[in-house]
């Protein structure tokens, strides 16, 4: 690709779910200047419980973590040498599981969340960013994942015009 | 689970009361999400190759006997008082959800601190909208990453939000970046979603974009040769030596951009 004009405006990254988290952490580290939008805790999903950064709203397994025979294990190798702070975090505080990649959700969380905000050049605002983000951000991330909320949902299918499609997916039950 | 504890567990799942759809909810399934009320409809022994499985397993009070059927709890925090029913997802009702599994011999006693549900999944039609670098081709001032740009899963979101970071900075920084080679598992990925799909292993063309786990289907075909000396190459062997083949590649190639 040609090189461009650098564009030294901060990059906003709306979401700091799996996603947002881990695109903050991989600019910030290239001395990039970060600003993530997190809506919750003023405003939750249907899903999320807490208002830590990369909550896991489900399951607590990143599947399977062999390198060699599985695609998943694979994925995670070669984040984990892309200094992956997702990955991390999840080493940091496996369970046992097997041949799995399992962690203690709350430990994970608080982990990133603690990097994310303790990082020089990432602030967190805490608010929903509610329609397409104003003209003067020039480097946007839009990670809102699968309960992106309505209000920016609907911007971004008015500029798409193509309709985001809605479907359901079934969560486990966790006993204690 | 002996075959009667499995029967009666069966058949209180065939006659659970489901949460009732509003018409605008319809109800696609991924395979590996079927609600377990779901695949007790599709048979009686489907839940029992399925999710309850029992193999591998010896109940050490009674190890000659083997179950007939297993549920596998995976420990959920560090101090061990919270553990997940593995592969469970329903979207049976609340109050009939403890009622059933609390059939499943040991959970007699148990407190469900979360039970299923269903919920919304909102994702782009990426092939389409998006550019090769995440970027919406209607407004590229806007990237996007995670599961709304249809992958699923929190690793494959994850590994979309480390490609969109890398690339935003290297638009902060005036020195664009490119996606992973295709041969790795991130750029298979990215690739998939966003519709430079290549002629790939085991998948059949047609393209109707739907949200995609990070498989072996997405990488480019490898030729591999049957190792010397053997007469007849069994199949999971010779799986076994592809997928090795793809991941040794995968792991060569993405040291050029990790
Ligand atoms: C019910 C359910 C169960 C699931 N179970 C599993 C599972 O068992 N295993 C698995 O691998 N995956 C599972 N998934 C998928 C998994 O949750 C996602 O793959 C992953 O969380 C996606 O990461 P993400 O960063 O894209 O989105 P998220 O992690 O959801 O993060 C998005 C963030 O954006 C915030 N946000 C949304 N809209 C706005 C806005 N307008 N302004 C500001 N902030 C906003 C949200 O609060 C959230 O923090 C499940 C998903 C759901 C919904
Ligand atoms: C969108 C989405 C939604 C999902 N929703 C759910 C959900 O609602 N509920 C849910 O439970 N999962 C959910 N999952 C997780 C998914 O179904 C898991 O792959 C499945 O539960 C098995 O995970 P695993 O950790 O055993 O990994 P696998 O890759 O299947 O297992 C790796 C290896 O470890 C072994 N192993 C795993 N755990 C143990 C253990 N405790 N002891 C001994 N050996 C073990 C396995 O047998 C296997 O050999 C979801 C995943 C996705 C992507």
């Amino acid at each position: 690709m040609a090189p461009r004009m650098a564009n030294s405006e901060p990059i906003h990254i709306i979401g700091g779910g799996l996603a947002g988290s881990e695109a903050a952490w991989q600019a910030a580290r290239t001395g990039a200047k970060v600003i993530i939008h997190e809506m919750r805790p003023q405003r939750m999903t249907d899903a999320h419980l807490t208002e830590g950064l990369a909550e896991l709203v489900c399951s607590n397994s990143f599947r399977s973590d062999d390198h060699e025979h599985n695609a998943v294990g694979l994925l995670h190798e070669e984040m984990r040498r892309c200094d992956s702070l997702i990955i991390a975090a999840a080493d940091k505080h496996a369970l046992p599981a097997g041949g799995a990649l399992a962690v203690d959700r709350d430990a994970f969380s608080a982990t990133v969340t603690r990097a994310i905000e303790q990082h020089p050049n990432i602030a967190v605002e805490r608010s929903e960013v509610a329609g397409l983000p104003p003209l003067e951000w020039s480097n946007v991330i839009i990670a809102t994942g699968p309960l992106t909320s309505p209000a920016l949902a609907a911007g971004i299918t008015d500029l798409t015009g193509e309709d985001a499609l809605a479907f359901f997916d079934a969560i486990g039950s966790d006993y204690s | 689970m002996t075959q009667d504890e499995y029967n009666a567990f069966v058949d209180a799942l065939l006659s659970a009361e489901l949460h009732q759809f509003k018409d605008w909810e319809k109800v696609p399934y991924f395979d590996g999400c079927l609600p377990i009320e779901v695949m007790a409809e599709r048979g009686r022994e489907t839940l029992r190759f399925g999710p309850m499985k029992p193999v591998g397993l010896t109940n050490p009070r009674d190890p000659l006997v083997k179950a007939y059927a297993i549920v596998q709890l995976r420990q959920d925090n560090a101090l061990g008082s919270l553990w997940n029913m593995v592969g469970f997802q329903t979207k049976m009702k609340y109050g009939v959800q403890a009622e059933i599994f609390r059939m499943i011999p040991g959970l007699q006693n148990a407190q469900f601190a979360r039970l299923g549900g269903l919920h919304r999944n909102t994702f782009l039609n990426s092939p389409k909208v998006l550019g090769g670098d995440l970027r919406l081709k209607a407004d590229p001032r806007l990237r996007f990453a995670g599961q709304v740009t249809g992958v699923e899963g929190y690793v494959e979101s994850a590994a979309i939000g480390l490609m969109a970071g890398r690339m935003a900075a290297g638009d902060f920084h005036g020195k664009p970046l490119e996606a992973p080679p295709e041969t790795t598992a991130m750029g298979a990925l990215i690739n998939h979603i966003t519709g430079g799909h290549i002629e790939a292993e085991g998948y059949s063309g047609a393209r109707s974009f739907q949200p995609m786990n990070v498989n072996f289907g997405l990488f480019p075909a490898i030729a591999i040769a049957k190792p010397e000396g053997i007469a007849r190459w069994k199949s999971v062997d010779k799986t076994r030596a592809k997928r090795k083949a793809i991941t040794t590649r995968a792991l060569t190639d993405m040291m050029s951009w990790a």
